[in-house]
């Protein structure tokens, strides 16, 4: 397209500018993208040269250390000790030992288990005098995939420990070399509440993130490339195993699954997809700009009660949601209390389909978050209205500008700039706001288009309650459920990238500091 | 391979046997977990502690009781298997699941005469996939009928559909009938039309080899107008909760475990009755329902003998005694046909009016863990139809998800034999009859012979005697030497196999 130099930009009348901004920020999104791509190519290659530097680093440590420096190739933590470093030493020892021990025990049998996930089934075994069958249980497919990759974490802390071992040995020999002392197992322990001391404190915390976020956001991610389902649960029924890609295959492929009428899962997960996007959109910007509305207008001079108001609407949070969402998909069902009310007012003479209709159902939910969203966001504003400098409004309104121009050029910009990263994160949250969906509706007007072989889906559902409904589903079909996190999560990643990036307050770190 | 498998079996067991000999008493006490729905806990509580007292066999449970509803039993047991209950009540429609998901243990040889002889028929099969029992029934009133408040509904209009929606419509009161969110409820319409849907599994019940399916057909269109007149209705409301009774509804239709509560809502006002019919080109159709049951599962366990003991708990609780306990406390109708006979059973107006809907109810057999998520969603897609061609769309799309779920024949037949190694199960594509066709590559072996047969089953279906035209091309080995009927095909080559009713074609290609 047409770029515009400064001046020819500013010629242009008020929407032009608007178009020719939004023209750019979609034109620049392929070489964003490209630019990731380059960017994550120089990563890799940065990666293959880091290792090769460090294989070669390694090698000349061998050929020109000595024989204690050699020695602790095989024999971790040997060189320490013989250079009088007794305590890293041992520690660099008992590390090795443990982990062979480890290996000979049980982390070659998890290893040696990965790539089948198990040979042997359960096998039922009948008992001729008792007349009653028990079962014999074998592999355990679902152990086998968390303590392998639970192995492999092992060894790559291994391999880095025996890194730091050789590293160690060749600075110790520099060291000795220009006739410094080496540090004492004193001195190290001291230095752990010194100089190191960030090492003491993140120790604990990595250790947990590692175990309990990382391992299984892993375990997850390999589930989606096996056939864990309800019929595999890797030790009960029957064992499960690698399928490659072929989850992915089903999921994206367009023509898989599309005997006559029945969509496709991919087409369904667009379907899904797209009405994710635009509930997020409007479950953010209506709570966003409504709740500013709601804050200004409390704030307001002349209005009286500021307090009341606002404990009434904090009430809606006092009230866990678990009650007041399903009080309230109550309240607008077909026999529900306001179809109630407005039949005996004699208004309407049927009910209103406020859950039967997808449209109409789309509706509810929205303005039904707008009522559970407002009162945060009133709160969060009503701190950040109150930090603008009123004298920017005193001369805003010497200078005649009206209430609409005030808040569109101070306000809203303030507002956005500090608000940005909030928004965003609101944004993704909505996007995955299991809550509000899954107890409103359910996911309810059925699309009865949708494949349901994997659950039925809705026209209201998002896709993390979809992802919900498969693995409730009759076939449990956990391996999709995957699938459709790493979707989600690719999904919710390009957003926020892009997104981040174009923030005023990330752009424009300076403007109102 | 298959006989010489069963010897070794036989031979195999008879050293289990002598191995263990030694542990044939069951006396011991147990710690077990039972799931029952919440208002059966105390009177488990009871039951257990009163097989505790008065079995022989000196076992003593001592049972954590806990309440899980009938519909949830399954997923949390798939879910978890290690976690769930030893002994564990479940809703029928979730017993092919748990047997796949390896969650049922099978029934002792003895036990699963006894249960057979003492229940009824259709419960027995319930419990049983292929030829192995898995469960224990518990009830047998697992049916729907129809609730109605006598103060909105003439009594004369209870056997006219149409009459009883206009009667709704007038009075701006509801007609809650769960058609758009249950395939259970919704099915019931196809099977008045005289549709059905009829699953096969294979011997072992772990899977399902052929399904008989005509909801898409010329009845099953007539049912979809029965459905849509109902869901289009303003004032119809897809619910099968008593309580509706309580916000705004004139009929419900749910079963025997809703009439304490309509009973309560209701008092003199309520009338029980059988479906209605409805009308379709001035014909005349009743509708239809399925009729379940509750079941009783044993968990698998390691220890045979924990099992056995299990088994014996299993068998108790479910027994002519407990099941009267449950109906008096509960009002379960019971499955047991001694329990079933009493008097106080017969009087039940629940189950009376059950007993009046059952000449049009089909016994619900062993269906497809995803047919019920497939066959729900047709009450939404009537609703949303506009015209014929709409209704019709309706049942296509249903027709086409189970289509791509599963093999859809209404005649399945398999062609097992030296060409795909004696194979019954329903994977050998190749070797299954399409329309009644099938053309085969029938390769060099010493014995070029199989059978036609149904999936998953080893009985010859058609044989050597069908076969009317083709003889010369095949081998006539005689009764001897050929017993199971088997086609022996003279030489190698590509035939096409047409079976046409009780007639085979053999064309050599």
């Amino acid at each position: 397209m047409k770029t515009y130099s400064d001046l020819e930009y500013l010629k242009l009348s008020k929407g032009k500018k608007f178009l020719y901004k939004i023209s750019r920020f979609f034109c620049s999104i392929p070489q964003k993208i490209l630019g990731l791509f380059v960017a994550l190519w120089n990563l890799i290659k940065k990666g293959c040269s880091k290792v090769k530097e460090e294989a070669v680093d390694i090698f000349s440590t061998f050929v020109n250390g000595d024989w204690k420096t050699k020695v602790s190739f095989l024999v971790m933590g040997f060189g320490n000790i013989a250079r009088g470093q007794i305590l890293r030493g041992l520690l660099f020892l008992l590390f090795e030992v443990v982990f062979i021990g480890y290996m000979v025990l049980a982390g070659g049998y998890w290893l040696s288990m990965l790539p089948s996930l198990g040979k042997v089934g359960p096998s039922e075994e009948y008992d001729f005098v008792l007349d009653a069958y028990y079962t014999v249980y074998n592999d355990n497919s679902f152990k086998i995939l968390l303590y392998g990759v639970l192995t492999i974490f092992f060894i790559i802390a291994f391999i880095y420990t025996w890194r730091v071992n050789v590293r160690q040995n060749k600075l110790a020999e520099q060291i000795l070399a220009k006739g410094k002392k080496l540090k004492s197992g004193k001195d190290d322990l001291r230095s752990l509440v010194d100089d190191q001391f960030h090492k003491t404190l993140m120790a604990l915390p990595l250790t947990g993130i590692l175990i309990f976020t990382v391992l299984p956001i892993v375990f997850m991610i390999l589930v989606a490339f096996t056939n864990y389902d309800g019929a595999h649960d890797g030790y009960y029924s029957n064992l499960f195993g690698w399928v490659g890609l072929d989850n992915f295959n089903t999921m994206l492929n367009w023509n898989v699954n599309s005997g006559g009428s029945v969509q496709s899962y991919a087409a369904t997960f667009g379907e899904v997809l797209s009405w994710t996007l635009m509930w997020a959109f409007f479950a953010t910007f209506t709570n966003y700009f409504l709740g500013m509305f709601v804050a200004m207008a409390i704030n307001k001079k002349g209005i009286n009660l500021k307090k009341l108001w606002r404990t009434v609407l904090v009430l809606t949070i006092a009230i866990p949601q678990f009650i007041s969402l399903l009080y309230v998909s109550k309240m607008f069902a077909k026999n529900g209390i306001i179809n109630g009310f407005l039949m005996s007012m004699g208004w309407i003479t049927e009910a209103l389909p406020f859950w039967e209709d997808p449209t109409w159902a789309r509706i509810t939910v929205i303005i039904t978050n707008v009522w559970i969203g407002i009162p945060y966001l009133m709160l969060i504003t009503t701190g950040i209205l109150m930090n603008i400098p009123q004298d920017l409004y005193e001369s805003a309104r010497i200078d005649g500008a009206n209430p609409w121009q005030q808040y569109t050029k101070i306000t809203l910009p303030y507002m956005l700039f500090v608000t940005g990263p909030y928004l965003l994160t609101s944004f993704t949250g909505n996007m995955n706001n299991f809550n509000v969906i899954y107890l409103l509706t359910g996911g309810a007007p059925t699309n009865p288009a949708a494949s349901s072989a994997a659950g039925t889906v809705g026209y209201t559902d998002l896709l993390i309650t979809w992802l919900f409904k498969i693995t409730q589903g009759a076939e449990s079909q956990y391996y999709l459920a995957s699938v459709v996190g790493i979707l989600v999560f690719v999904v919710v990643a390009l957003i926020s990238l892009v997104v981040y990036n174009v923030l005023p307050s990330i752009k424009n770190e300076e403007d109102f500091q | 391979m298959k006989k010489f498998l069963a010897v070794l079996m036989a031979a195999m067991m008879m050293f289990t046997m002598i191995g263990t000999a030694g542990a044939t008493s069951l006396a011991g006490t147990y710690d077990i977990t039972v799931w029952v729905a919440e208002n059966a806990v105390e009177l488990t509580k009871t039951q257990i502690e009163n097989f505790n007292k008065t079995n022989e066999l000196g076992i003593v449970f001592n049972a954590t009781v806990e309440a899980v509803s009938e519909a949830d039993a399954a997923t949390q047991m798939i879910t978890d298997v290690e976690a769930g209950g030893d002994l564990f009540c479940f809703a029928q429609d979730q017993f092919a699941r748990l047997v796949q998901a390896g969650a049922l243990a099978k029934l002792g040889v003895k036990a699963a005469e006894t249960v057979s002889a003492a229940n009824s028929s259709g419960v027995v099969a319930a419990a049983t996939a292929g030829d192995t029992m898995y469960a224990y029934p518990l009830t047998a009133d697992n049916g729907y009928f129809m609730y109605y408040d006598k103060s909105v509904i003439p009594e004369e209009h209870i056997d006219s559909l149409e009459a009883l929606i206009a009667d709704c419509e007038a009075a701006q009161k509801y007609f809650a009938y769960e058609m758009q969110t249950s395939a259970w409820y919704l099915a019931g319409v196809f099977f008045g039309t005289g549709c059905v849907s009829e699953w096969t599994m294979d011997e072992e019940g772990k899977n399902f080899v052929s399904v008989k399916d005509t909801f898409n057909s010329p009845e099953g269109l007539i049912a979809a107008k029965g459905i849509e007149k109902l869901v289009k209705s303003p004032f119809h409301l897809s619910s099968s909760s008593g309580s509706e009774f309580a916000s705004g509804a004139a009929i419900v239709v749910t079963g025997t475990w809703d009439f304490n509560n309509v009973q309560g809502i209701l008092g003199d006002n309520m009338g029980v009755a059988d479906l209605p019919s409805f009308e379709v080109d001035g014909k005349e159709y009743h509708l239809g329902s399925f009729n379940g049951c509750k079941l009783m599962g044993v968990k698998p366990q390691v220890d045979a003998v924990k099992a056995a003991a299990l088994h014996q708990l299993a068998q108790y609780l479910t027994g002519e005694q407990c099941q009267l306990e449950r109906f008096e406390a509960l009002s379960w109708g019971p499955s047991n046909l001694n329990a079933q006979a009493s008097e106080a059973v017969q009087a039940n107006p629940g189950l009376v009016a059950l007993n009046a809907q059952a000449p049009y109810s089909v016994p619900q057999g062993q269906i497809h863990g995803s047919w019920w998520d497939i066959a729900k969603v047709i009450g939404d897609d009537i609703k949303a139809a506009t015209d014929e061609a709409g209704l019709q769309q309706a049942l296509d799309n249903y027709y086409d998800k189970i289509a791509a779920l599963f093999k859809l024949d209404n005649n399945a037949l398999l062609f097992v034999g030296a060409w795909n190694g004696w194979n019954n199960a329903d994977e050998t594509d190749t070797f299954y009859f399409k329309d009644g066709v099938l053309t085969l590559d029938v390769p060099e072996s010493d014995y070029m012979g199989g059978r036609i047969v149904n999936p998953g089953k080893w009985d010859t279906d058609k044989g050597f005697a069908q076969v009317v035209t083709g003889a010369e091309l095949i081998q006539d080995l005689g009764v001897e030497a050929n017993p199971d009927n088997n086609i022996v095909f003279a030489e190698p080559g590509n035939y096409t196999v047409t079976v046409n009713g009780s007639e085979i074609t053999i064309v050599k290609n």
